[in-house]
């Protein structure tokens, strides 16, 4: 009973130190207001490309070519004489496009090569491809025949591998590395930073460290936590507001919110982070000095677990996508995201999920032995080989 | 670097003593003061406690209190959430806490500064606050190391008014300090420790006993003045020289005042006499230049 309160009053104080609404609520504003002004200075930068390239063509050209090209080009005719003046313009001015057509083959004069010459082009194959149905005698139905896909009919048993849901696996990975990042800025922050305001004697003397350790891993995680909610809650909202100003129905994002993968990633999400902040916490109590140690790239570990998870979804039946699913510090993302995306049966993600837990209970045993021997070491940084010297010396 | 910090000592506390654990720099003071709490562990030897009645291992948390000689506090955070959380964690009711903190912080003119951060007070004022989170809880046992450092002397002499009070309301003092002055004014055992050993374990009185029974003549003059012109005067067993114009002439017990003082005044040149017994400084200085 005495351990649960004194880890109460840990998580609680962590919670509060790290979880600040005011400044949650200034983010997100600040970020909305980033949007919107990236939204309006892209419309404004853009918003001269409405305007037509011009385009000069000889008076010979097809006019069937000229009405096609006038679609995407503001033309102007002249005579071949004025060809070299024309070239003179483009040089000068560093803009228009002059083409000319020499028997079969069409030259295009430009001061160089951008993206409307890509428009161009289009507008020429579709030229040379009626003009080469007259001279062959095929008419446009015939050729449409010839060139449509074999006639194809797909019947699937499991067809719940949409689009939509690789979005869920995808939303799900993106909420990770969310906690994944906020759990390296908070633990990194909590420990680095009370073992060098000296706080750390004053604590150890009343709790013991695995109380301190599991407070923090509870505490920062439920920061975490807090944040990720936030943010699925806004993204959400963002979702609606999106379908409704496009038209779509708002009932469309209902096809994305997948209620078993969301349940199933939940308990996994809440453990992967716990063991995640077990980790980092081991790791930022070994760190004497967070601006020059070698160790503090450690930190980012767990990003690349989470990062490695992203190849469930290229193949999730595959040996390597069934490995992540199962291997404790990528299982966490992995085995949710393949339960979206394909068909797992019960029992797979039950086993990786009692994985997971003994994987947690047996690192926070482990992280607080090193945060033990670790935490009130000052001067000269310990390496690892110290480190597990010491731990196994205190066991 | 294998070191040996501290070997073969022994002492022991009752309930109600103020003990003052004395030491120079690096003799092992704070290291035995960590083996006490269980923050780290000894290769060998037993600590036995007897708190309240109750035999066993180091108390529970609530029991004890501990201001270290690292000080630190969060200082992002207002200073009266700090004591509440560190009286939490030892077991006190946060109202409580809260209520307890509000009074301290009056009594040492800080109440209207209990939401401020504590990166917003002076060194002092941040001293003040990590005595009272060691004590909030009232502790029956409290471990003190460096209680005076970073104080000026109107506010030592108050800390020294704290500690006697906490201790008259029941709570065992472990004291570790350099200001002999003042721990000579509230202890009543001393455990001397040099180079990691055992030098002195006994009362105040005791140490007096045994060691302050010499006579200290200050000897001021009016200009500089070698001190080996006193090495050869009957009774004298040391010669210090504060400074050139001054020098501390330190007598064997057995010496007889009025002799010596006979022979003082035909030298020359004095401006000033006076004499006192050791005090715990000077028997401090002794025991350790004698002890290396």
């Amino acid at each position: 009973m005495k351990y649960i309160n004194q880890v109460v009053t840990v998580t609680r104080w962590e919670f509060r130190r790290f979880f600040k609404p005011k400044n949650e609520v200034m983010g997100i504003v600040i970020m909305l207001l980033m949007s919107m002004i990236f939204f309006v200075a892209g419309r404004f930068a853009f918003s001269d490309s409405g305007e037509k390239p011009q385009l000069t063509l000889l008076q010979q050209t097809d006019s069937a070519l000229v009405k096609r090209l006038s679609v995407d080009f503001k033309t102007e005719m002249i005579p071949e004489a004025q060809k070299p003046l024309v070239l003179g313009r483009i040089t000068k001015e560093k803009e228009g496009i002059l083409l000319v057509e020499e028997g079969n083959t069409f030259i295009i004069h430009a001061y160089k090569k951008t993206r409307v010459l890509k428009k161009l082009k289009t507008a020429l194959d579709e030229h040379h491809k009626t003009r080469m149905l007259q001279v062959k005698g095929l008419s446009e139905a015939d050729l449409s025949v010839v060139l449509s896909p074999a006639p194809v009919k797909e019947s699937f048993i499991y067809a719940d591998n949409s689009n939509s849901r690789i979005i869920l696996a995808f939303f799900f990975a993106c909420l990770m590395i969310l906690a994944v990042f906020l759990s390296f800025a908070y633990q990194f922050t909590a420990i680095t930073g009370e073992k060098q305001l000296k706080i750390t004697e004053q604590i150890v003397s009343a709790i013991s460290p695995q109380v301190w350790m599991d407070g923090k891993i509870f505490g920062i995680t439920l920061t975490g936590l807090s944040s990720m909610l936030t943010y699925s809650v806004l993204g959400i909202i963002g979702g609606v507001l999106f379908f409704q100003f496009t038209g779509v129905p708002v009932s469309t994002i209902s096809a994305y919110l997948h209620m078993p993968s969301i349940l199933l990633f939940l308990p996994f999400a809440l453990t992967g982070i716990l063991i995640w902040n077990a980790l980092l916490a081991a790791i930022a109590s070994v760190i004497t000095d967070p601006n020059n140690s070698g160790k503090s790239a450690l930190m980012m570990l767990p990003l690349l677990f989470v990062l490695a998870s992203f190849l469930v979804t290229r193949d999730p039946d595959s040996r390597l996508a069934v490995f992540l699913s199962w291997f404790p510090l990528t299982s966490a993302t992995a085995m949710p995201m393949r339960w979206a995306v394909t068909e797992v049966d019960f029992w797979q993600p039950a086993g990786s999920f009692s994985l997971l837990v003994l994987t947690f209970y047996l690192l926070r045993k482990l992280a607080a032995k090193i945060f033990r021997v670790s935490i009130l070491m000052s001067g000269k940084e310990p390496s690892w080989g110290e480190i597990f010297k010491l731990v196994r010396s205190h066991s | 670097m294998n070191l040996q910090a501290v070997s073969d000592i022994s002492f022991s506390l009752e309930q109600g003593d103020i003990f003052a654990f004395l030491g120079p720099n690096g003799a092992g003071k704070t290291t035995t003061l960590r083996i006490l709490l269980d923050i780290i562990k000894a290769d060998s030897g037993l600590i036995e406690w007897n708190l309240n009645g109750k035999r066993g291992e180091l108390p529970p948390a609530e029991h004890i209190g501990y201001l270290p000689e690292e000080r630190g506090l969060y200082t992002d955070i207002p200073i009266i959430r700090s004591l509440v959380y560190l009286a939490s964690i030892r077991g006190m009711n946060p109202a409580e806490a809260k209520t307890a903190a509000m009074d301290w912080l009056e009594r040492l003119d800080l109440a209207g500064r209990a939401k401020e951060k504590l990166q917003a007070l002076s060194k002092g004022n941040q001293q003040k606050i990590q005595f009272v989170a060691s004590i909030l809880h009232k502790p029956s046992f409290a471990i003190l190391d460096e209680p005076f450092s970073g104080l000026d002397p109107l506010n030592q002499e108050k800390f020294i008014e704290y500690i006697r009070e906490i201790n008259q309301q029941g709570t065992t003092i472990l004291l570790s300090a350099h200001q002999m002055s003042l721990v000579e004014k509230i202890a009543g055992k001393i455990f001397l420790i040099n180079q990691g050993r055992e030098v002195y374990n006994g009362s105040l009185s005791g140490i007096y006993d045994a060691f302050g029974k010499n006579h200290i003549i200050d000897l001021q003059f009016r200009s500089p003045v070698n001190e080996s012109a006193f090495l050869n005067l009957p009774g004298v067993e040391q010669v210090n020289n504060p400074d050139e114009c001054t020098v501390e002439l330190t007598f064997s017990a057995e010496t007889d005042l009025n002799k010596a003082l006979s022979e003082l005044s035909a030298i020359e040149g004095i401006s000033n006499i006076s004499s006192h017994k050791p005090g715990l400084h000077e028997i401090f200085l002794k025991l350790v230049k004698t002890h290396q």
